[in-house]
């Protein structure tokens, strides 16, 4: 059910993160390494995700950083929290963010082709092109490697 | 009449003195009041004067005509003056600091000691059941508490019963009052702070609501008896009081109403002047007739004067309990409303730490009315009369511990807001102050430095990741507000800086790895100014060739040096402004051994880039804003950039584990348990002036600086000062281990001695290297079954990589 859930607002939020882009929409889970999962920290991310949809973003961002106090090593919070970056116009930070959630990602190429698309778009929105091609061809490699 | 109907009339002269310095700010406006009407009144009193005697009635009726007119139009104009005024009153509210709050959850690394020591300061009051806010009980193992609750961008806390069972790791187990699991719960943040520029008010809102009804009727009945009953001026009180001047052949007593009171210190000015009187009188009746009585009660709590803290002036009850008592105006018990209430009448002539048994007297007075009006029980007037002052030292709370932290959230605000709106909107600002990290700083850096005479230091702790202040010690003496050596000063860092030389050499990766030789022999270079430069070691000799890994573990100055001049000046400093060096570097070559100067907290910064693996995160003490309402204003998120690569950062952090196992900071692991990965350089300045350590587990980072502010020796180096201070701190805070997973790009190579060719395990001279894939060597040696391997392996992988 939780994971159903999970399953659904992922798709939902690269949806509205690629909405410039044609790409398909794959589906992904939260990694089943991730040490946010069965964390007390769950119920914080949790929280920040229906923050969020609310549209009530700073909240959302308070929910998923406190969590990320509790479990510091967890790629899917800072895959949220680089959407959450990008939705909120700093595509750096987002940048940044989405580079950390790959230092963590477990060896699940769909998931880490999710996260370089990632960065291709905050790379893109920042202007640099030659950097978001790059990072484009990295997920599209991922991608067929899945 | 008891004594104290006298209060309201007779406030004593040091209160006014001080009450009128604290309100000069706002008299100014004022003046013009006095001004206009003051000509006025004299130019009609003084015609008849000039006419002589020449009257008729004629005259009169002209004359009284022009008064009423006058009258009028004064008594329109004091209405609009009432009611601008009462309308549009922006309360003068300090921006408020506060702790990062205490996150309870099950699993959470805690000290129970901790833990108590939080609530204490806090000032939870012991209670059995834990009934109240702000109270606690404990019972072996379990915490019963009742906290206070907060606003915060996410919504915040209710103020809600917990009950935390503890065990030896931390919390175990978290419920609420009725035995129902809680997955997050916090405790409310600790005031630590309030920002007001200069000599300004503080105080603390108290909403209408929330004003106990008890400090109410207690005021009442020694300020205003018959407030609910008079429309803002009582004739019996105005009766007594000009009687009472009559005895006394000039003005003594006002006979002054609550509302009257609050007109004297909302607009006018402190003198007994009649003609203030007369002005006075409208006005309260105007207030009155605008007003309920609760906003006029509300707003008169809130107003008045109850002491000074040095520059500051201590305003309204919510501030005051808070002043005397370090607790919320709504936790506190009958007594200490009396003495609030008694301080009234003049509170630096009853200040209850200055004049404990005067100031008792007059709570023990307030309280005897207080049971005259029937608010207590003869019961209680006796319990509470038997009850000690039960006041807080001065500067015990929380609110002055940290001023070095303070500090750097001052600075911080005030590249966002302006002064004025940080000493008047009543902002909260949640700060990442992490209390028990910040206290045991404090405690180890005192401990260390106490029979050093003349020696200070300074401690930067951040978590990593998030680039968060958790604490700032700027002086060996904690609460010390002088010199904030954590900030402000600048000293060279040393050997900190030799990360930087190896990590710019690494970025030529098939020019050097960690297995690289270098020489550690004599090197002098003579200076554009004609200068020469000689670095030597510390131990005074030279040691010849060794891989980089060493001469960075064992800090060789003179290795390092030729590495630097090999790798070249402008690709380090370079390599030091993306660490996060902000200040302008000298273009010299001894800051390969740190003859770069930064403070503690620049420091960190830097090394916060190592501690992430290269991703520089700028360093916040502030984490939301809120408005007096606690509606959020701004979120300061966490915003990494990444700056270097992460495989070459992972070799030198792995570098820089090897100085804690085997290099100059060994001592580490004397205290440190093993599992716990930490990594850390030491650093000493020439002639021991400056000592360093810089060191990080996967959780914290902390920069500890120890030196003299005269700058001269200490005869301490980074191994023989920081670097016990610095395992002190990480062995009292909880700490996670420092993940030293290799990225994909990283493999692990035995290497020939001569630091140029593979080898394998258990070959002569081998070890073992972390290796970027694109530096991996060409050649093997004949030692072992890999022979030629790595070639292979190497190839296909630069296929891969490219």
């Amino acid at each position: 059910m939780a994971e159903r859930l999970v399953r659904l607002i992922a798709v939902l939020i690269f949806i509205a993160g690629c909405a410039t882009r044609t790409a398909e929409a794959p589906a992904f889970d939260m990694p089943s390494a991730d040490p946010l999962r069965d964390s007390p920290a769950e119920w914080l991310w949790q929280s920040g995700v229906q923050a969020r949809e609310k549209n009530d973003l700073p909240a959302a961002s308070r929910y998923f950083e406190r969590a990320l106090n509790v479990v510091p090593d967890s790629s899917w919070l800072y895959r949220e929290l680089a959407e959450l970056r990008l939705r909120q116009g700093d595509a750096s930070a987002a940048e940044g963010l989405a580079r950390k959630a790959l230092r963590y990602a477990p060896n699940d190429p769909s998931y880490q082709s999710v996260l370089w698309q990632l960065v291709a778009t905050s790379r893109q929105r920042q202007g640099d092109e030659e950097g978001a091609e790059r990072a484009r061809r990295e997920a599209e490699m991922l991608w067929s490697r899945r | 009449m008891p004594p104290m109907s006298k209060s309201n009339q007779k406030k004593s002269a040091p209160a006014k003195k001080a009450a009128a310095k604290k309100t000069s700010n706002r008299k100014s406006p004022k003046k013009p009041t006095s001004g206009k009407k003051g000509p006025a009144k004299k130019s009609t009193a003084k015609k008849p004067v000039t006419s002589r005697r020449w009257w008729s009635w004629a005259f009169v009726g002209k004359l009284s005509l022009v008064l009423v007119l006058l009258g009028g139009v004064g008594l329109i104009w004091l209405d609009a003056l009432v009611r601008q005024r009462f309308d549009t009153h922006q309360w003068q509210l300090p921006a408020r600091v506060y702790s990062r709050p205490v996150e309870l959850y099950a699993g959470r690394e805690l000290d129970k000691a901790h833990l108590l020591r939080m609530l204490d300061l806090m000032r939870y009051r012991k209670d059995p059941g834990a009934k109240s806010p702000g109270s606690f009980s404990v019972s072996g193992d379990s915490i019963l508490m009742f906290t206070r609750g907060f606003a915060d961008s996410d919504g915040g806390e209710k103020s809600r019963l917990l009950r935390v069972n503890m065990d030896a790791r931390g919390v175990r187990r978290l419920t609420d009052g009725a035995g129902k699991n809680i997955e997050v719960a916090r405790l409310e943040p600790v005031q630590i702070g309030s920002i007001h520029p200069g000599h300004e008010e503080d105080r603390v809102l108290v909403r209408g609501k929330d004003i106990p009804p008890q400090l109410e009727k207690m005021l009442l009945a020694v300020e205003d008896r018959s407030f609910y009953e008079h429309h803002g001026v009582s004739v019996r009180g105005l009766m007594r009081a000009m009687l009472a001047n009559v005895r006394a052949g000039g003005l003594q007593q006002g006979g002054s109403t609550l509302t009257q009171q609050l007109v004297k210190n909302f607009w006018l000015s402190r003198e007994r002047t009649l003609s203030r009187k007369l002005v006075e009188l409208p006005m309260a009746l105007l207030l009155e007739l605008h007003y309920s009585k609760e906003k006029i009660i509300e707003a008169y709590l809130n107003e008045v004067y109850l002491g000074q803290d040095g520059a500051r002036a201590i305003h309204g009850m919510g501030l005051g309990a808070q002043y005397y008592f370090g607790r919320p105006l709504g936790e506190l018990d009958a007594h200490q409303y009396a003495l609030l209430v008694g301080l009234l009448k003049g509170p630096s002539y009853y200040d209850p730490r200055r004049h404990p048994a005067r100031s008792k007297q007059r709570r023990d007075t307030v309280l005897l009315a207080a049971f005259d009006q029937k608010i207590i029980t003869q019961a209680e007037l006796k319990k509470y009369q038997s009850k000690p002052l039960d006041v807080v030292p001065q500067g015990s709370a929380a609110l002055y511990a940290f001023p070095a932290f303070i500090d750097l959230v001052r600075r911080q605000l005030s590249r966002d807001y302006p002064a004025n709106i940080l000493s008047s909107e009543g902002l909260h600002i949640h700060s990442t102050l992490d209390v028990p990290a910040q206290l045991a700083a404090e405690a180890a850096l005192a401990n260390f430095l106490k029979s050093r005479e003349g020696v200070n230091g300074a401690v930067v702790i951040t978590s990593p990741n998030q680039g968060d202040v958790l604490a700032v010690v700027g002086d060996k003496v904690p609460r010390s507000a002088g010199f904030n050596r954590a900030l402000d000063a600048i000293r060279p860092i040393g050997s900190l800086a030799k990360p930087a030389v190896v990590l710019a050499a690494l970025q030529q990766a098939k020019k050097y790895t960690l297995a690289t030789r270098v020489e550690d022999g004599p090197v002098e270079v003579l200076m554009e100014d004609g200068q020469r430069w000689v670095p030597q070691n510390y131990d005074g000799e030279s040691h010849g060739a060794m891989p980089i890994l060493d001469a960075l573990s064992a800090s060789r100055n003179q290795a390092i040096a030729r590495l630097g001049l090999d790798v070249g000046l402008r690709s380090i400093i370079k390599t030091f402004h993306a660490l996060g060096v902000q200040s302008e570097i000298p273009p010299y070559p001894s800051i390969f051994l740190g003859s770069l100067n930064l403070s503690p907290f620049e420091t960190a910064v830097m090394y916060q880039t190592i501690a992430t693996g290269g991703y520089r995160t700028p360093l916040r003490a502030i984490t939301d804003v809120l408005d007096k309402d606690g509606l959020p204003l701004a979120r300061y998120p966490v915003s990494p950039q990444a700056v270097i690569d992460e495989d070459l950062m992972y070799l030198l952090q792995w570098s820089l584990r090897q100085v804690v196992v085997q290099g100059t900071g060994k001592y580490a692991y004397n205290v440190l348990p093993k599992d716990l990965v930490v990594a850390g350089k030491t650093g000493t300045s020439d002639g021991y002036r400056d000592a360093w350590f810089a060191g990080f587990s996967g959780s914290h980072l902390a920069v500890v600086w120890m030196g003299r502010d005269d700058n001269s020796s200490t005869g301490l180096s980074g191994s023989s000062g920081p670097l016990p201070v610095w395992t002190e701190i990480m062995r009292s805070i909880p700490q996670r281990p420092l993940n030293l997973t290799p990225p994909p790009t990283v493999k692990m190579v035995w290497m020939d001695a001569d630091g140029e060719r593979a080898s394998a395990s258990g070959c002569p001279g081998a070890r073992q290297y972390p290796m970027l894939d694109v530096s991996l060597p060409e050649q093997a040696t004949a030692c072992g079954k890999v022979q030629g391997a790595p070639k292979g392996m190497m190839k296909w992988l630069k296929g891969w990589f490219d």
